[in-house]
């Protein structure tokens, strides 16, 4: 560490929890310093109080939470005690950044404004066209393209990552002493929030701001941080330089915590064996699906967003098929597909040999049987008012299951079975964690003993250590039921340990299909090695971003570009790919990727698209 | 994970499930309270007065007796008799019976056009949101144009064609007013449907019919319903207004609508004439509404995770 006095020093810090029966002491002898220009990160489980802790540091602790102890030193002051007043003053030099980009920012006000507006509240002898240029600047600093078109834009034309982005600035603004950002890339996928960790490394160099960093992914805090702080339970219970840290964790908690981390390349990541399924269960051939979306300012007229372009794979029985890509590639309308809850605009969806497309009365309820969805979030995709037991019996009554005895008695039995006490039985999900619910989703989908399950996002709200249990209930499912799973993801790490083949979709198509093991050790496509490189992992990376992660997000599916749509951020780019668009081609035991670098020497056969 | 390793799979002990479903939980919650305990007390009394008393006392609602006429009620002014406890009106009719056979149709009225609303508004507003598009057009456009109707002529035009007898002015009062619940059910069946879960519901494999009915109605409905219990008293009140105008239900049937009509001229000397079926229009409708109140809170405290 430097010489120099920290911006922000901790001593002591306890903060309990007023509940109707006394209090609880929800953070307790919290002290580090934050150096100039340091990047300190936080991590530790849900629950351990990161949250809180990172509104302490900014003054924002209100009931029924309250300080106990100790002091918070800021220019050697503590902004714990300093009141509302020059408190204010003191914003301008304190900055947070939140989780939740959306819930941040008024969506009935330009962006831009807003920010102004917030520059102009901590510092009012900034002018109007002042204050315009350093928020355009500042936009320019982040790379929001074209900042100042976007500077009028509302929030709901931003994406999520351009979005966080403006929140950096909103936090940078104000040339901020420090910073913290709270679990800042949850919501983003892997290449955005690699990118805006880089972009907040870059900024600590160039604005001088010291950053405190919290998340609960040791890799991510890993990737910024040259000090990290384990957080457990409310109590710190390890501090040191990162890569000490990742070497040699002193506490038992911190290896803990390490041991959950899913590794990518290492020896045992992945425990499947290559696939041996010959049965094919579904078998997608040549789908295609566009929704017409009104266009923005007009009445009549529509855009149609292609989500999902000829796509062809097949899945066998027994095997866990991954199908991975950033959010807006498709997956979601992928799994709609798949399930029948829209019908393919082009193209089969078949079932052990049924086109699912013309199923109908008892076929369908047969098919639906067999074919069962664990959606993405725990609190919507449970009725909120039914019992968990009610919830559970409700897809066998409507399978004809009438006997109540029976009915209780198969939603006990797949209580137990995914882990949940029969004591809830009568209970509503309410106060139930997102853990817990997604396993009464899960057991909604076993209550039927299907022989395919959908899990779409099923683990992507849960943190390592539940999706750690559940992926080993997985298992232990598929072991006792010979299930066949898809798995809907953005989480590399995951696919990776659990799934024996991987789909990597690009802009609603398929850009590559392989096994595991050479998806992730020779992938054919420059957006497979795109995504890998932008993976948080704490190992060695085969892949490295400054060689493939390039700014930008993906093209807007409704203007797509010609020819190969990942042109834009490809690497490898070449001139053909601009004005020709490469289709699957065979690599060998079923492998493919779409890609001119591979069809070079052999394959002359492509599609020419106007 | 430990609390399931604790739980052998086959021994799912009855004991270690609560007792009680979800609607018993929330009936015992509102059982508990005082308000509700009272207010079911004067319901019941009032219901088994209306169903026994008349019958019991062998009054005739109907028979006069100009002698025993304009007696005021017990204890409120000289000349009252333990005969009429109410007092008699102006053609010597004993007011209590009266009244509560006055109650017996009244709440008839009432509760069955309430019904009635809830049922066509409902299942109209259901399907208008749950399908969308085209469907709903059409329903809403209904929707639209039996709301610009006003009720009473709608009212005098249907039963002045026809004869009021009580099943036409169920029907038409209820048919006048559904369209408040059907726009307040598909506004509310719109957002619900998107949710996640009614995706889930279509994966299992459930019917659109279904949803509507096992999924969406049991969560949308309480609160609705719960609204309609002030409906009731409003729609005493219109029969009594087209009693009023003569196109209610026929004298000699009371009801309170025809007793306060013939009371008003009355009021300066025998103001209880009029008063009485007031007075158990309000203690009805206030034990009503007594109940539904600690209903709908006990509701509110078990869903929102109370045990």
């Amino acid at each position: 560490m430097t010489q120099t006095s920290p911006v922000l020093s901790v001593r002591d810090l306890s903060i309990d929890l007023r509940t109707g029966s006394g209090k609880r002491r929800v953070l307790s002898d919290i002290s580090f310093d934050l150096a100039p220009r340091e990047i300190v990160g936080l991590i530790g489980a849900s629950g351990s109080g990161k949250t809180i802790l990172s509104k302490a540091l900014v003054n924002w602790i209100e009931p029924p939470l309250e300080i106990a102890a100790g002091r918070v030193e800021y220019k050697s002051n503590n902004i714990l005690t300093v009141a509302s007043g020059p408190m204010r003053k003191l914003r301008r030099e304190i900055a947070y950044v939140g989780g939740d980009p959306m819930g941040a920012l008024d969506p009935t006000l330009p962006v831009g404004y807003q920010i102004v507006e917030k520059l102009q509240a901590v510092a009012p002898e900034i002018g109007t066209a002042e204050a315009r240029k350093r928020v355009v600047d500042l936009l320019d600093a982040v790379r929001i393209p074209s900042a100042k078109n976007r500077f009028h834009e509302y929030p709901s034309q931003f994406s999520g990552g351009m979005m966080q982005r403006a929140l950096i600035v909103d936090a940078l603004v104000s040339n901020p002493a420090f910073l913290v950002a709270d679990n800042i890339t949850q919501p983003l996928d892997v290449t955005v929030a690699a990118q805006v960790l880089r972009l907040l490394r870059e900024l600590t160099e160039r604005f001088d701001t010291a950053v405190f960093f919290v998340s609960s992914s040791l890799p991510v805090v890993s990737d910024v941080a040259s000090r990290i702080l384990v957080l457990e339970e409310g109590r710190i219970v390890e501090q040191q330089e990162t890569t000490a840290l990742v070497q040699h964790p002193k506490h038992p908690y911190t290896s803990e915590l390490m041991a959950q981390i899913p590794k990518l390349w290492a020896e045992g990541a992945a425990n499947v064996p290559a696939s041996t399924g010959k049965e094919v269960v579904i078998s997608v051939r040549d789908v295609s699906r566009s929704y017409s979306v009104r266009k923005r300012g007009t009445f009549a007229s529509h855009n149609t967003v292609r989500a999902v372009r000829n796509v062809t794979f097949d899945v066998f029985a027994g095997e866990n098929f991954g199908v991975v890509g950033e959010s807006g590639c498709g997956k979601s309308s992928m799994m709609r597909l798949l399930s029948r809850l829209e019908l393919p605009d082009s193209g089969q969806v078949l079932c052990n040999g049924d086109d699912i497309s013309r199923l109908s009365g008892k076929d369908l309820l047969k098919f639906r049987r067999n074919f069962q969805l664990v959606l993405q979030d725990p609190f919507s995709s449970l009725p909120p008012r039914t019992a968990i037991g009610a919830i559970l019996e409700e897809p066998l009554r409507t399978h004809g299951v009438p006997d109540r005895k029976e009915l209780r008695q198969r939603a006990l039995t797949v209580m137990d079975e995914v882990g949940l006490p029969s004591s809830l039985y009568e209970e509503l999900p309410i106060g139930l964690s997102a853990g817990q619910r997604q396993r009464i989703n899960v057991a909604r989908a076993m209550v039927l003993q299907p022989k395919v399950l959908i899990m779409d996002e099923t683990l992507s709200s849960l943190d390592q250590t539940e999706q750690f249990k559940l992926l080993k209930l997985f298992e232990k499912l598929q072991a006792q039921y010979g299930l066949t799973y898809v798995f809907i993801s953005h989480d590399l790490a995951m696919v990776r340990r659990v799934c024996n083949r991987v789909a990597v979709m690009y802009l609603g198509e398929i850009v590559e299909i392989a096994h595991n093991q050479r998806l992730f050790f020779d992938p054919g496509h420059p957006y497979t090695r795109t995504l890998m490189s932008a993976v948080p992992t704490l190992e060695e990376r085969r892949y490295h971003q400054a060689d493939y992660l390039l700014e930008g997000e993906p093209p807007s599916p409704i203007d797509l570009p010609v020819g190969c749509s990942f042109a834009g951020r490809c690497p490898n780019v070449m001139d053909r790919c601009l004005t020709q668009s490469p289709v699957l081609t065979d690599r060998g035991s079923k492998d493919m990727a779409a890609c001119f670098l591979l069809d070079e020497p052999i394959n002359r056969d492509m599609r020419v698209v106007a | 994970m430990s609390v399931l390793e604790a739980i052998p799979a086959k021994s799912v002990e009855p004991e270690s499930i609560r007792g009680a479903s979800i609607s018993r939980r929330i009936w015992r919650l509102a059982m508990s309270s005082n308000e509700f305990r009272f207010g079911l007390a004067i319901c019941l009394i009032l219901l088994i007065a209306a169903i026994f008393y008349p019958e019991w006392s062998g009054i005739d609602p109907t028979k006069m007796n100009v002698k025993d006429r304009l007696i005021p009620p017990l204890f409120l002014q000289q000349g009252w008799t333990w005969a009429h406890p109410l007092g008699t009106d102006q053609i010597g009719r004993d007011m209590l019976v009266r009244s509560l056979v006055g109650l017996r149709y009244s709440f008839l009225i009432g509760v069955s056009t309430v019904a009635l609303m809830l049922c066509v508004g409902c299942s109209l507003g259901m399907i208008a949101g749950y399908f969308g598009g085209k469907i709903d057009t059409v329903i809403m456009r209904i929707t639209d144009a039996q709301l610009s109707i006003p009720m009473i002529i709608l009212a005098i035009a249907v039963l002045g064609v026809s004869r009021p007898t009580i099943p036409a002015i169920i029907l038409v009062l209820g048919l006048s007013s559904w369209p408040t619940y059907a726009r307040v059910t598909r506004s509310v069946v719109m957002t619900e449907r998107k949710r996640e879960y009614v995706r889930a519901a279509q994966v299992m494999g459930a019917s659109n019919f279904r949803i509507m009915v096992r999924l969406l109605a049991p969560l949308i409905l309480p609160p609705i319903i719960f609204v309609s219990v002030l409906d009731v008293a409003r729609m005493m009140i219109f029969e009594s207004i087209l009693g009023f105008i003569g196109l209610g239900v026929q004298p000699p049937t009371p009801t309170f609508g025809n007793i306060i009509a013939d009371g008003r001229k009355y009021l300066l000397n025998a103001w209880w004439i009029a008063t009485m079926p007031g007075v158990f229009l309000c203690v009805t409708l206030t034990s009503i509404n007594l109940m539904g109140a600690v209903l709908e809170r006990a509701r509110n405290r078990i869903h929102g995770g109370a045990s």
